[in-house]
């Protein structure tokens, strides 16, 4: 072991070491923890006991509010995360043909995704609101009026609809998410369709192809990868997915309006709870895993070099 | 044909635009004016725009001082009677209030309340535009009565400090991790980046309990130098926390620019007799400037609006963070009406997030598009 060697291998220590552990201490280890927590049944002072797998049995099994907001979570990545990806993808096909004013377009649209979710969530309880302000309702109102007026149909509600009950929450929120949402997936297929070759795109036009057949037998194929990452970004954005709703429910969901993290939060801290609330966090973990690990060897298996 | 789409492009594209902007501008701008004007008409224009008064924000000394005035048969600017019917209606809206009137607010149909020569009047009395007071008004009652300030700058401290110490530790960590030969080095790597995949609540319950425990042996340990450990409901322990979460994403970006770096730099640096540590600092640091500026602004966006971490872990109102002051001061706001304060907190929280986004939008894209087409 030369002198010039020990040093380097002194200074690789120096180097990871503070990283290491605080990683390890408020990261890794926390995450074993919460493993055994979900074993054990636990109110956070007395000691804990173990119970095996009874903390998941219950969840599972004994009240269905578990599944219930596993459910909101699904319906938001069904519904607000499709729709999401499909506008994006949208906006992204049509910025990237090099029209003017592309690059405003492009910079306003990702805005929403750098504000804060609470102030997200403000600001579509104020829009949704039933009193004289609330822009949503008056412009249904305008809307519904002119129908009426032209005879034509318009569904039959009652104005000003009450959007912010828990009953309809998770449904309201779902434009909030594609709102804020749908500027950052539009950069990432910015980007991507940045990266194909415009050689493709000529030979098609000199085979008369269309604008939409180009994008459905070049475009599309091509961003099959980076559809696979946004759609596990998605999932692990969404699954997370907590702040609008505890702040549109003042603090205080209940079965119509819970998600997974706020059912989480409320088991924690109003139950005591830590078994139950641990296991929510764990099976959290075990999608999000789940759908990673899935479309990474999918996406690996399907891909397509150019 | 060609034209057709085109125009439709553009409406759909105009279309969202004004749906991403008009929101933002709709804050802005009743942000400038009073709760009452934005009830009667939530789609006005300020005050300071159109010269009209909703209501003048007087306070009751000025109406009293000018009553004093007009009384002694000074001119005071407006009419005594008049002045007796403004301290009546403010004492009235007062009680009405429960005494808790920041300014003098008199109340009415606005052009009911000052007809424009008294408004010119009053502001002469008062030595000071009304229509100033009213957009200001918000602003004062968020930053100062509200503790905006104080969430400001405790968001301002936290996010700093967290910043710096993922920088400095990720780019340490990332460089020796990029760069050096040694057993283990992959596993490692893998180590850091499966943070990535660990969703934050599955992390709440034992860091709150680790924390407490922290502290007990913190405490007992510096309790002879008359010193107090805490790492639950401080900034100190949310900093560590944020830095904790951000070293995995923060390694992979940094990384990633370390490694497109020319291994002949370091070689050649060594050979002129620079240590590792001066290497790293002069020759490497510098080089991976942009990968540092990306990896800031993510984090940056990510910790300033960071909210279930920061609601777990801070307990004392004093220490809030941004978010967290936003979302109870709104929560009070609404239910006193008081929605020139909520819009004022929104323009606050979202103000210093824009600035950095209008600033740095080209790294940002390109941070986004490098890790599209890399990863």
């Amino acid at each position: 072991m030369s002198l010039r060697k020990k040093e380097e291998r002194r200074f690789i220590l120096v180097f990871l070491a503070p990283a290491f552990l605080l990683f390890t201490g408020l990261v890794f280890l926390p995450a074993i923890r919460a493993l055994l927590y979900s074993l054990q049944k636990w109110d956070g002072l007395g000691t804990p006991e173990w119970v095996g797998l009874r903390n998941f049995a219950r969840l599972l099994r004994d009240d269905d509010i578990f599944l219930v907001a596993l459910g909101h979570n699904l319906i938001l990545f069904a519904i607000a995360g499709g729709c999401t990806i499909a506008l994006a993808l949208f906006f992204a096909s049509i910025l990237s043909q090099k029209i003017r004013g592309a690059s405003i377009f492009r910079v306003a649209f990702f805005f929403p995704n750098v504000i804060a979710l609470v102030a997200v969530a403000l600001l579509w309880i104020l829009l949704y609101s039933t009193t004289n302000f609330g822009v949503i309702n008056a412009m249904l109102a305008q809307v519904q009026g002119a129908a009426a007026a032209a005879g034509l149909p318009f569904p039959e509600i009652d104005l000003p609809f009450p959007f912010l009950q828990s009953r309809y929450l998770i449904s309201s929120i779902i434009p909030m998410i594609v709102w804020s949402a749908t500027g950052f997936y539009m950069v990432l297929f910015l980007a991507a369709i940045g990266g194909i070759p415009q050689s493709y795109y000529e030979a098609a036009r000199l085979e008369g192809a269309s604008h939409f057949q180009q994008f459905i037998h070049i475009t599309l194929p091509l961003l099959r990868e980076i559809l696979v990452v946004a759609a596990v970004f998605m999932i692990i954005t969404l699954m997370k997915f907590f702040d609008p709703i505890w702040v549109m429910e003042n603090e205080v969901p209940n079965r119509d309006s819970h998600v997974l993290a706020t059912l989480l939060y409320q088991k924690v801290f109003t139950e005591y709870d830590m078994g139950y609330a641990s296991a929510v966090a764990v099976l959290l973990f075990l999608i999000v895993l789940a759908a990673s690990a899935f479309s990474l060897t999918w996406s690996r298996k399907e891909r397509i070099e150019y | 044909m060609d034209k057709v789409r085109t125009i439709l492009a553009y409406t759909v594209l105009i279309g969202w635009l004004l749906a991403v902007v008009l929101p933002m501008v709709w804050v802005l701008v009743n942000s400038l004016r009073s709760s009452k004007e934005f009830v009667q008409n939530p789609f006005g224009m300020p005050w300071l725009v159109t010269g009209v008064p909703a209501d003048g924000l007087l306070e009751l000394s000025e109406i009293e001082a000018a009553r004093a005035r007009a009384s002694a048969g000074e001119d005071a600017g407006l009419a005594l009677e008049r002045l007796d019917q403004l301290a009546r209606d403010f004492a009235k809206l007062d009680s009405e209030n429960n005494g808790a009137l920041e300014a003098g607010v008199v109340y009415g149909d606005p052009a009911e309340t000052l007809s424009g020569e008294e408004v010119a009047a009053v502001e002469r009395a008062a030595g000071r535009s009304l229509a100033i007071s009213a957009a200001i008004s918000n602003y004062r009652k968020a930053w100062v009565e509200s503790n905006f300030s104080r969430f400001f700058f405790n968001s301002l401290w936290v996010t700093g400090w967290s910043l710096f110490g993922t920088l400095a530790l990720a780019s340490m960590a990332a460089y020796v991790l990029a760069r050096f030969e040694f057993r283990g080095n992959r596993w490692l790597f893998l180590f850091f980046i499966s943070g990535m995949m660990i969703p934050a609540q599955l992390l709440l319950i034992p860091v709150f309990f680790e924390f407490s425990w922290l502290s007990d042996v913190g405490t007992r340990f510096l309790e002879p130098f008359g010193l107090r450990f805490q790492l639950y409901d401080s900034h100190f322990g949310l900093i560590l926390l944020y830095i904790a979460l951000s070293l995995p994403f923060t390694i992979l970006v940094l990384s990633g620019f370390f490694k497109s770096l020319p291994g002949a730099l370091r070689e050649a640096a060594i050979m002129d007799g620079c240590g590792e540590y001066r290497t790293f600092w002069h020759v490497m640091l510098p080089l991976a400037k942009p990968g540092l500026i990306t990896a800031a602004i993510f984090n940056f966006l990510g910790i300033w609006n960071e909210y279930i971490f920061a609601l777990v872990f801070v307990n004392t109102p004093e220490k809030k963070t941004l978010p967290l002051g936003l979302a109870s001061v709104s929560i009070q706001a609404q239910y006193k009406t008081d929605f020139g304060l909520m819009f004022a907190g929104l323009v606050i929280v979202v103000v210093p997030t824009l600035l950095v986004y209008v600033l740095l939008q080209r790294q940002l894209t390109q941070g986004i598009t490098t890790g599209a087409i890399k990863g």
